[in-house]
């Protein structure tokens, strides 16, 4: 009996090579960089065997954390700073990074060369580290929130950005084309047919960003924009472990209440 | 009116999907425009809001050659025509109310559109279209969480809500199973009778164009092959605009008996 040709299952098309070249490279570029040789940075895993053990300053805090240190007005008020500067850039740099990623998208931007000068800026924002920001501002507008705030507003716009940019690659393009066949102006568009769809995204970049900002607070008071940052670079220079561990706990609450209300903000939208 | 003059759309990659297109459409007309898929039908409503461009002739709608409108002039062309959708396009995230408002956007200052704040009267035209259709105690619940009919009706509304003189409609039931398909199909007819829009309809089942339709418009590879009235079309009508003979496939009817 002969199978019709309709009914021949088809053979299964040859995988392509890509992903097998692709993890050989990894692995290939990961054991470079553990290789001794001339151009190696000659780590060694012995240390982590023959120093841990040692009696360490370090440790012996994080054995005997000073909780009282979180509770002290100083640190209290060098806290509360620290969110501020984190509420205040994270808000401004969302604002300005939603038209950015916006913009940065082929149908946001039909027109070339405005869509290359946002992507171009972006890029710009994004290559500084938040530490270069912060000196940056240090210098110009001098020490306390105020730079501070700068730098974690050009941080987040760097980070929400990107994020939000690379969900608008996956949205649903047909109330986009109903949008244009009712006459709607451009940005009318974009307002109505795609914020809508990466709002809920949205929303949780920005409390991530938020999260980051916090954390990202001890850098700043290290170099003199401000915060919690300042009594921690005062703790560790004078050894106080102790009263380190005792304030990281506050950051531990913090990301632990942002987690919280970041999933119940997402189910209420979603 | 609607006036195609030796109408031609080249697709870039060599696909012609209208031919030399002679075709004029009266106000108030409903046409069916029936054709296999590929014949050229969703190019020939496209053309007519200018989502599609021809690459040759003359396309008059409403006293204007849409060729050659400014990005205002065609925004303004948009206004005056609704469209509805196989996919019905709706923004699921966000309410029913929303978008229709969409179909009023032509209206409402962009500043507006981005605060959210609607005028009175806007919402007022929208709720009006939510209650042709029947559908206005959904007006504030999400559009993902609408079944597939009460979705192009939302569609229907917010074509509506434009006050249009035109609606073009791109195989608006292709997605919906029988029952629904005739429900969506007696609201469009409804519209044109009471209100008078002109109504243009993609349909790829036979049954439903000569139910519906009071002239209907046969495509065959981009070229016109029929123009009539539905009930001079018969069989061997649609045998020339399929070219083949008919099957149980090109009906709803039937189909839904498979």
């Amino acid at each position: 009996m002969t199978v019709p040709a309709a009914l021949v299952r088809p053979r299964r098309p040859p995988r392509s090579a890509f992903a097998l070249i692709a993890c050989a490279a990894a692995a290939a570029l990961t054991l470079l960089a553990m290789w001794d040789w001339k151009y190696g940075i000659g780590f060694s895993f012995r240390s982590l065997v023959t120093e841990i053990t040692r009696k360490n300053a370090v440790i012996e805090g994080l054995l005997h954390p000073n909780w009282g240190q979180a509770l002290r007005p100083r640190t209290r008020q060098a806290f509360i700073e620290t969110l501020y500067i984190a509420v205040l850039g994270t808000t401004g740099g969302a604002v300005v990074a939603l038209p950015l990623a916006l913009w940065s998208t082929r149908f946001g931007a039909p027109i070339t060369w405005f869509r290359v000068v946002v992507r171009a800026l972006t890029n710009v924002i994004r290559a500084v580290p938040d530490i270069l920001w912060a000196l940056l501002f240090v210098a110009l507008v001098g020490i306390k929130a105020l730079p501070g705030i700068l730098a974690l507003f050009f941080f987040s716009i760097a980070v929400i950005t990107k994020l939000t940019a690379d969900t608008l690659d996956g949205i649903d393009m047909g109330p986009l084309e109903a949008a244009d066949a009712a006459g709607a102006r451009h940005h009318q568009m974009l307002r109505l047919a795609v914020v809508p769809q990466i709002l809920p995204t949205y929303v949780s970049f920005v409390l991530y960003a938020f999260e980051v900002n916090v954390r990202s607070s001890v850098v700043l008071g290290l170099v003199g924009a401000g915060g919690i940052g300042e009594r921690l670079d005062f703790f560790s220079a004078n050894l106080r472990w102790d009263a380190v561990w005792g304030i990281v706990v506050l950051f531990f609450a913090v990301v632990f209440v942002i987690e919280r209300f970041s999933t119940w903000l997402r189910r209420r939208l979603v | 009116m609607i006036r195609f003059e030796r109408a031609s759309v080249t697709y870039s990659g060599g696909v012609s999907a209208l031919r030399d297109l002679e075709l004029e459409i009266q106000d108030g007309e409903f046409v069916v425009v029936v054709g296999l898929s590929g014949a050229g039908k969703s190019t020939l409503v496209r053309a007519i809001n200018g989502l599609v461009s021809l690459t040759a002739g003359r396309l008059m709608v409403n006293d204007r050659d849409v060729g050659s409108l400014s990005a205002a002039g065609l925004r303004a062309l948009r206004a005056e025509i609704g469209m509805i959708f196989q996919g019905f396009n709706l923004v699921n995230r966000t309410t029913v109310l929303n978008n229709v408002l969409m179909g009023r956007l032509h209206q409402v200052p962009t500043w507006r559109t981005l605060v959210g704040a609607y005028p009175h009267d806007d919402v007022e035209i929208a709720m009006q279209a939510l209650e042709r259709v029947e559908i206005v105690e959904k007006a504030f619940v999400r559009a993902s969480n609408l079944s597939g009919g009460q979705r192009q009706r939302v569609g229907i509304a917010r074509a509506l809500a434009q006050q249009p003189r035109v609606i073009l409609a791109d195989e608006p039931v292709a997605s919906l199973d029988p029952p629904t398909s005739h429900v969506v199909m007696r609201y469009l007819q409804q519209i044109n009778r009471e209100l008078g829009i002109t109504t243009i309809v993609n349909l790829h089942f036979l049954d439903l164009a000569t139910a519906y339709a009071d002239r209907i418009i046969g495509l065959r590879a981009g070229e016109l092959v029929y123009d009539g009235t539905a009930a001079d079309a018969d069989a061997s009508v649609f045998e020339s605009i399929y070219g083949r003979s008919l099957t149980a496939d090109d009906t709803m009817a039937k189909q839904a008996a498979l």
